[in-house]
């Protein structure tokens, strides 16, 4: 069933002769785990700032669920779409408790006991149930990025924009973070956008990858077509 | 001694609501807010004006309260979608508030030593009872304005100053959050006006000159005093006031004992100014060594 829906998608910046993103025509569906491939300035993070409300169209439409993503306010889209950037600093308020974030997520909710958000975090095998009161600046990048994926599938967005999120971290954080990430989007159904540089986290987690080069569609390749790919294949392809 | 103590803590409690509104726009909005210069005026002037026009001392500090809102909502608005940045904003407010505050006064000064005020009766009665009526004014302040820094929307207002962006990606009304933080730290510096009017028995158009930046010293060093001491975030709002209070009778502490020490006042900003300096540089560099 087909969710995401970018058609004769363009973005030009208007200090900038050569658009970003030119003509993209591309569909997803729901469940697929997408990763986004290609080189720096190929448009992958531009890609999902459209997605997530950052950056306006300059051609095309973009759909969700059939309807105009335009036309949808940023409450709106925050409703469906949640994005994790690499930097820390975009997806948590640094300056406040992590149970101060927690509380912002839940909006005008009713207040939950920090027991049950303790009981939440613990389920994210991270050591964060005890630092409720900690700020988040004080906390480690993975500790960070592991809190930022726990708030943002707290009440699971239908689409989960990855911007190279584990690329801030060592390996050993990153690969567990990953793990994690592709674990809880998998267990929450939803469907993720995942722009990366290591080829290996594409053919280890992607159901589909898409490829771009200078803005343009460069690749796309199907699950099936990706099970037979080696890494060198794969560079190969996409850049 | 006690006359140096007593003269700070009059002064410094009619500026504790600036205090506190400069807390806002500089501690949690993180914006150097300076429509307050004009906004402390405007409070004062539409006080004076209407008390002197025959209106109840309590609509006109209802007034001046909405008209202080109003400028910090302009403020707010100008800076809507990224158009000007905040602190030009700000100036451009008290560079408009001037011409603003002239014609609601009409003249430079209004008297208001013979009209009926909000303390001029406890006043008759006793000094005692004026002080005490004017603290009790200050404290339904300093209490309205702590439950708004513990609710919901306080919390919102500091994520705001922290992360705009990303409090309007999870679906914030981030314009109107704006207007809201800005409307109510000039709301507090217009009550700081009314009530700073009412105690030296006039309001003058130059009495905002240089507010901001008084304030603004008095947080830093009030914060530098204290902050240090909390290690609470729960404590958090309670020590931002506190540290407010310190700051603002600290401040007045050192001006009045600079005048007793016979400074020729002259050289009184020029002394106050490298002070601030020192204390705004110092709490600089220590923000930068704890991060």
């Amino acid at each position: 069933m087909s969710l995401l829906k970018f058609e004769h998608v363009g973005l030009q910046y208007p200090t900038l002769e050569k658009p970003i993103l030119q003509n993209i025509h591309y569909t997803v569906q729901k469940g697929d785990f997408v990763v986004v491939l290609g080189a720096n300035g190929s448009g992958k993070s531009s890609l999902l700032k459209l997605l997530d409300g950052r950056y306006k169209l300059s051609e095309g439409k973009i759909f969700l669920n059939h309807t105009d993503l335009s036309t949808l306010s940023l409450r709106a889209r925050s409703h469906h779409i949640h994005t994790l950037t690499q930097n820390a600093k975009d997806n948590l308020f640094f300056s406040l408790t992590i149970f101060e974030n927690y509380q912002l997520i839940r909006k005008g909710q009713a207040e939950e006991a920090t027991g049950s958000l303790k009981e939440y975090l613990s389920t994210f095998n991270v050591n964060l149930a005890d630092k409720l009161d900690v700020l988040v600046e004080r906390l480690s990048g993975g500790e960070q990025q592991a809190l930022a994926l726990a708030l943002a599938v707290l009440y699971p967005p239908e689409i989960l924009l990855l911007d190279e999120h584990t690329s801030a971290l060592d390996p050993k954080t990153a690969a567990h973070l990953m793990a994690l990430t592709a674990q809880i989007v998998q267990e929450r159904r939803m469907t993720a956008l995942f722009t990366t540089h290591n080829v290996n986290h594409a053919l280890d987690y992607g159901d589909r990858i898409l490829a771009l080069k200078e803005g343009r569609v460069h690749a796309c390749i199907e699950r099936s077509e990706k099970k037979n790919l080696s890494t060198e294949q794969l560079l190969a392809q996409c850049y | 001694m006690f006359a140096l103590l007593l003269a700070t803590l009059t002064q410094s409690l009619t500026l504790i609501p600036l205090a506190l509104g400069i807390n806002l726009s500089y501690t949690i909005l993180r914006a150097t807010d300076m429509t307050i210069d004009g906004s402390f005026v405007l409070g004062a002037g539409v006080f004076a004006q209407l008390v002197t026009l025959g209106f109840s001392p309590y609509l006109a500090f209802v007034a001046a309260l909405v008209c202080g809102a109003l400028a910090g909502s302009f403020t707010a608005f100008l800076q809507n979608g990224g158009k000007v940045d905040p602190l030009l904003a700000g100036i451009l407010s008290s560079f408009i508030l001037y011409s603003v505050n002239m014609v609601v006064m009409g003249r430079p000064n209004i008297n208001l030593l013979t009209t009926p005020t909000l303390f001029s009766a406890a006043f008759v009665h006793s000094s005692v009872w004026g002080w005490l009526s004017v603290a009790l004014l200050i404290a339904m302040i300093v209490i309205a304005f702590y439950s708004v820094l513990q609710s919901r929307v306080g919390l919102s207002l500091r994520a705001f100053g922290d992360n705009a962006p990303l409090l309007a990606r999870q679906g914030y009304p981030v314009t109107r959050l704006r207007v809201m933080g800005f409307g109510l730290n000039n709301l507090l510096a217009a009550a700081s006006g009314a009530i700073t009017a009412q105690i030296i028995g006039y309001a003058d158009i130059g009495m905002g000159v240089g507010m901001t930046l008084i304030g603004i010293g008095a947080i830093v060093l009030g914060q530098h005093l204290i902050l240090p001491f909390i290690h609470r975030h729960y404590l958090r709002a309670g020590s931002e006031l506190i540290a407010a209070f310190v700051g603002i009778a600290l401040y007045f502490f050192i001006l009045n004992g600079l005048l007793r020490l016979n400074i020729n006042p002259i050289y009184l900003k020029l002394l106050l100014g490298v002070l601030l300096a020192l204390f705004l540089r110092t709490a600089t560099q220590k923000a930068r060594l704890s991060s």
